[in-house]
């Protein structure tokens, strides 16, 4: 948890921490609601950029910490945000059931599928970007734009969704729907699951090479 | 006397320049200052010793145990400063404290806020707002605080004026002074060696010329005297002669 605390108390970039919030978008009646899923990687994208500036790195090489927890407390603090950011915005869709808003007429709504969807895309992010940024410890410019582009299909595909005749029990919320959708659900988290950790160790295997 | 700190054989070759064969001992009780030009490889030597630039050979042990199989466990004992590095320049000095602090058990709350009163540093100013000199003696607070035995200093006191130097120094000897702990520290000042340092290594290009203690250091260098030199030559000229003979040697 020490780990954690320090990425949270001194590297994480304060609006990581907005974009994680924006969880909350939810609600707004019409939104495309994948967006979402890039403020997810927006958030420890900005973070990595300010360790650059702040020289995080450094700082943490100085203390008694291995390599591989430079790169667990990064990771940490990544999973930290995109899960916070999920788990947030789940008040928000209760809320608007209750509010009795209409369906989102611009995309897919945030039904268990989106859920699925958001962590599916999470966990595709998370393994080009970490793989990208511990190969040099500082190119997170580089590292956004390849890990952008697994991230921009699924944000496509979700788009598209709700577009697609045949996909439309993907955006609806009845209870018929509801069980249809629990393997998409599960399919995203057993993803999010397997990749993660795989972003971890190959971020790992590639900063055990760079020189500070 | 057992070393606190060894270096043997260290290299690390990169595009345009290698350290070879790196080696040295720092003892208890010690200040060894590592010499050399600009770009002869001191900060890589340290950045070497502290795995922070991956060695392609050789070996460290600190306090007789090997650095890079117990990382964690030695750096414990380490405090290191690098001079003319930014870390967290927003941060006050009390949110970096308090996340430093949770990473060593021997942390001295006490201890750590009696060297902020000696070294006159506001807890409650960013990082980035201290001079120089001041952003030193936070990070040797720091170290002082968790009991290291073995305290790396890269270039700590270049672009500090000499009253800084100075005090600087004074802390290196009080830090010393108990013959538990050493201090490492790399320089091109020859003049902060000759007012501190028991021990002189010298890099050049990428190599150790020589490590010794001061006066063994000095007399090992006296085929650089002209005829009619009598006494030891000063740091300086030895390493004005040692480099400018190979200088004079290139022009040619």
């Amino acid at each position: 948890m020490k780990l954690l605390y320090k990425e949270l108390a001194l590297t994480a970039h304060p609006s990581s921490l907005v974009f994680a919030l924006l969880g909350c978008l939810v609600i707004v009646p019409a939104y495309p609601y994948s967006a979402i899923f890039l403020f997810g990687c927006l958030a420890p994208y900005l973070t990595f950029v300010n360790a650059r500036e702040t020289n995080d790195l450094w700082y943490t090489a100085l203390l008694p910490v291995s390599r591989r927890d430079s790169v667990r407390g990064k990771w940490l603090l990544t999973v930290f945000l995109q899960l916070f950011q999920l788990l947030f915005s789940l008040p928000f869709v209760l809320l608007r059931q209750a509010l009795g808003v209409a369906d989102n007429p611009v995309g897919l709504d945030a039904t268990p599928a989106w859920y699925g969807l958001a962590l599916a895309a999470y966990a595709a992010f998370d393994l080009v970007f970490f793989a990208a940024y511990f190969k040099s410890g500082y190119k997170a410019g580089k590292a956004f734009l390849l890990a952008a582009l697994p991230l921009a299909a699924v944000m496509a595909a979700a788009e598209s969704a709700a577009h697609i005749p045949a996909l439309q029990w993907l955006d609806n919320a009845s209870p018929e729907n509801l069980r249809r959708q629990v393997p998409v659900l599960l399919s995203g988290m057993a993803c999010y699951a397997a990749l993660l950790p795989l972003a971890y160790k190959t971020g790992v295997r590639r900063f055990e090479k760079v020189d500070l | 006397m057992t070393a606190l700190l060894e270096a043997k054989g260290l290299c690390k070759r990169y595009a345009g320049f290698a350290l070879r064969d790196v080696s040295f001992a720092l003892r208890p009780g010690r200040i060894m200052g590592l010499i050399g030009k600009n770009g002869a490889g001191k900060s890589t030597t340290l950045k070497a010793v502290l795995n922070m630039a991956r060695p392609d050979a050789g070996s460290v042990s600190m306090l007789g145990e090997d650095f890079f199989g117990n990382e964690r466990k030695c750096k414990q004992r380490v405090g290191v400063v690098f001079g003319g590095v930014d870390f967290y320049p927003l941060k006050r000095l009390r949110t970096i404290t308090a996340v430093t602090c949770r990473f060593y058990p021997n942390w001295d709350q006490q201890a750590y806020e009696g060297y902020l009163r000696r070294f006159a540093l506001d807890e409650s100013k960013p990082f980035r707002t201290l001079s120089e000199g001041m952003k030193v003696k936070y990070l040797l607070a720091l170290a002082l605080s968790h009991d290291a035995l073995i305290y790396i200093l890269d270039e700590p006191t270049s672009g500090l004026d000499p009253v800084s130097r100075e005090e600087i120094l004074r802390i290196f000897r009080r830090i010393v002074r108990d013959g538990r702990r050493a201090v490492l520290f790399s320089t091109h000042i020859t003049s902060d060696l000759e007012r501190c340092a028991d021990d002189i290594t010298y890099i050049r290009d990428g190599r150790v010329l020589q490590s010794a203690d001061r006066e063994t250091f000095l007399r090992s260098f006296d085929h650089l005297k002209t005829p009619g030199e009598t006494g030891n030559l000063t740091l300086e000229e030895i390493m004005l002669r040692t480099e400018g003979r190979e200088a004079d040697e290139a022009a040619l």
